[in-house]
């Protein structure tokens, strides 16, 4: 393995709170977010939308099953 | 020994009071100072007192660096740092701390009485159980009387088993043939998977299979979902289960309860990423694992071979698959591989058997009405996987998913009883496996509006009154209960499993904190955050049970009722077979309806030794269609 990410199992999950006025606003940020940090291949897994703003949980996957696993690279 | 207990906070002083009592029960003589001293106060009680060692506390987290920097400089110059044994601790200390301060250790919150004593007479092994845990392999199931209690369940149930008997008496399938090829070709190798991999396969076992699987084997055509794992993979895999392996300190959940057993399924597609996730199980306390194979599988004539991924749900089984998967378990984890309800059933079986697996799992019923297999068809092959599983002594459980299609409870528990009386009278060992679930019959019936105890408490004992098998729900618990997010979906989990641990069970399936997302395959931390919450649940309960309210009797005896009216349903009809055609143990109305998948492909064999293919009547539903509901 070369790097920290390699090391993954299967994903990165993320888990936060934005401010925000709606849910579409909410996803919105979320995608921005996920493209600033790299990652632009993500899913939503859960998000909840209510008073200041959203609870979220995004994932990254860096390993599906059936793919060439990082972390079994030398 | 002398020991000195010097809490360095201004209040809290919790933590070495506890100590204090666990170390003077082991015979030790301490003195605990009380709050709010100064550094040098403790040297000179150290002093004053002749101590031989010195703990010193400091729950409060900020500084702790700079604050125990200040106790060695003043101990030293008191001279005490170099006369006394001196150990730190707090939430903030570390061992790595203590070292970079030359104090002789560190303990941190989680710090047992176990180790500190350990510590103090310098032997480790007075730790060992803790440091270095071993968990056993539990005998499972649990001791039962694996007898039907209730008279009338009895009657029918006996009756409907005698029937089946006969009914299956002179009768074969290609998955039956197959797994007789199988077995065979097993026995010759000796179980080895290399030399079963390396074996040509016969035209005998092709001629059972469907085009899939010969271009497989003669065209080397794999399908669209699926491709081999190369055998660089397969080393680099093994060499990281073995690290795995080298830091696996055990854990168990119960907290003193000696059941339920925890289960988590896997089945990810790939068997690599499915021991990955099993070693993070293991490591998170589950007690086993069930392999679950994907949906093609099931409606395929035979099975593939070699080390095979596939990219959707559900792991491909084949021998070199379970293989890879079995060497990865840890000695104390039982393995389930499911075989029930396709047409590769008794083969599954034998490759299972071969393996050690420690059981299977095996439903005619919900196969055939829920599973897409011809309920003639897997009737022939339940059979006689059950009597696989009693060759290689492998309990089978008997799952009742068929609830999540709509079925009600008292069908799917009918056809569970028989399943587990037919695998008696052929001596094997069933396991019941009710699913506790918010399914679609107790949605639209408003059975747990008020809560989800009720309900689960009413189909648990109804089971309990009128048989005594182990139970184990499943598959998984609170099924249809979860949602996306994580807390929501952990804490339904853990508390489906408190229920399951008042109710007695012998076991529970549980699943992840990824159960109810669907856009995505199930994450090796979703599997932690569930286990995680399920370990605090039996520690917040310990022994102390869950109480439902007197709605449950009620509808237990509703339940019971039921139940005995579907069995007289099923024994009056010509056959199981036809019974399960006409839908007595659910039907269209229920949202299932009988399988295609092998229809037609049983086989009568005559006293002759001559084949006969067995065609059903077309009009066979609407024959039978005039008893049971």
């Amino acid at each position: 393995m070369t790097t920290a990410r390699d090391t993954i199992v299967d994903a990165l999950d993320i888990e936060s709170f934005v401010l925000c006025e709606s849910e579409k606003e909410a996803r919105e940020l979320v995608g921005k977010l996920m493209q600033s940090l790299g990652l632009s291949r993500f899913v939503i897994v859960s998000l909840d939308f209510n008073g200041p703003g959203a609870h979220f949980r995004v994932r990254a996957y860096t390993n599906k099953p059936g793919d060439n696993y990082t972390w079994l690279k030398e | 020994m002398k020991i000195l207990l010097a809490p360095l906070d201004p209040v809290h002083d919790a933590g070495l009071k506890l100590i204090r009592r666990k170390l003077e029960a082991l015979g030790y003589h301490c003195v605990l100072l009380p709050p709010d001293i100064t550094v040098e106060e403790i040297g000179e009680a150290a002093l004053a007192e002749k101590v031989d060692m010195i703990f010193v506390g400091r729950t409060v987290g900020y500084g702790v660096e700079q604050l125990f920097r200040r106790v060695r400089h003043v101990l030293t110059v008191q001279g005490v740092f170099s006369k006394v044994r001196i150990a730190i601790g707090g939430m903030a200390v570390t061992t790595e701390l203590a070292q970079s301060l030359g104090f002789e250790a560190g303990y941190g919150p989680h710090t047992t009485i176990e180790e500190i004593h350990a510590l103090i007479e310098r032997n480790p092994e007075l730790a060992r159980h803790i440091t270095h845990p071993v968990k056993h392999k539990p005998k499972f199931p649990f001791p039962h009387e694996n007898t039907i209690k209730d008279s009338t369940t009895q009657k029918y149930l006996d009756e409907i088993v005698d029937g089946i008997l006969d009914w299956t008496s002179n009768k074969t399938s290609p998955g039956v043939v197959r797994a007789r090829i199988t077995e065979s070709q097993l026995r010759g190798v000796h179980g080895s998977v290399e030399s079963y991999t390396a074996l040509p396969f016969t035209r005998d076992y092709l001629a059972q299979c469907d085009e899939a699987v010969v271009d497989f084997f003669q065209k080397n055509i794999c399908p669209p979902s699926v491709r081999q794992i190369t055998q660089q993979e397969v080393d680099a895999y093994n060499h990281r289960i073995g690290i795995a392996k080298k830091h696996f300190h055990p854990r168990v959940l119960q907290h003193g309860r000696r059941k339920p057993l925890v289960f988590v399924q896997y089945g990810t597609g790939c068997p690599m990423m499915d021991g990955m996730h099993i070693k993070v199980a293991e490591s998170w306390g589950a007690d086993g694992v069930l392999h679950f194979d994907p949906a093609w599988g099931a409606r395929t004539e035979g099975l593939m071979d070699g080390f095979l991924a596939n990219v959707e749900d559900g792991t491909p089984v084949t021998y070199a698959n379970l293989s890879l998967i079995k060497r990865s378990l840890d000695a104390a984890t039982l393995w389930t591989v499911r075989a029930h309800r396709g047409l590769n059933t008794p083969e599954i079986a034998v490759l299972s058997g071969f393996l050690g697996a420690d059981l299977t799992k095996i439903n005619i019923v919900y196969g055939s009405i829920c599973g897409g297999t011809d309920p003639a068809r897997l009737t022939v092959d339940g059979v006689d996987a059950i009597r696989i599983a009693v060759r290689y002594h492998m309990p089978f459980d008997i799952p009742t998913n068929e609830e999540l299609a709509g079925v009600p409870p008292h069908k799917a528990f009918a056809g569970m009883l028989i399943m587990a009386q037919l695998g008696r009278r052929l001596g094997a060992q069933p396991i019941l496996k009710p699913l506790l679930c918010h399914g679609p019959y107790i949605m639209v019936n408003e059975l747990m509006e008020q809560n989800y105890v009720d309900y689960n408490f009413a189909k648990i004992r109804a089971l309990q009154t009128l048989a005594d098998f182990p139970i184990w729900p499943g598959e998984p618990i609170g099924f249809m209960t979860h949602s996306e997010e994580k807390e929501q979906s952990a804490t339904t989990t853990s508390l489906h499993v408190a229920m399951c641990s008042t109710l007695g069970v012998d076991a529970v399936t549980a699943a992840s904190t990824d159960e109810a997302f669907s856009r995505g395959s199930i994450t090796s931390a979703g599997r932690v955050g569930a286990l995680r919450s399920i370990e605090e649940a039996f520690r917040f309960f310990g022994q102390t049970d869950i109480a439902p309210s007197a709605k449950a009797n009620e509808w237990t005896e509703a339940l019971v009722a039921g139940i005995n009216q579907t069995l007289k349903a099923v024994a009056e009809a010509p056959s199981f077979v036809e019974a399960v055609y006409a839908g007595v143990l659910g039907n269209k109305a229920d949202g299932v309806y009988p399988g295609r998948a092998g229809r037609n492909s049983v086989i009568a064999t005559e006293p002759s030794g001559v084949e006969v293919p067995i065609e059903l009547p077309a009009d066979l539903a609407h024959r039978v269609s005039t008893f049971g509901e």
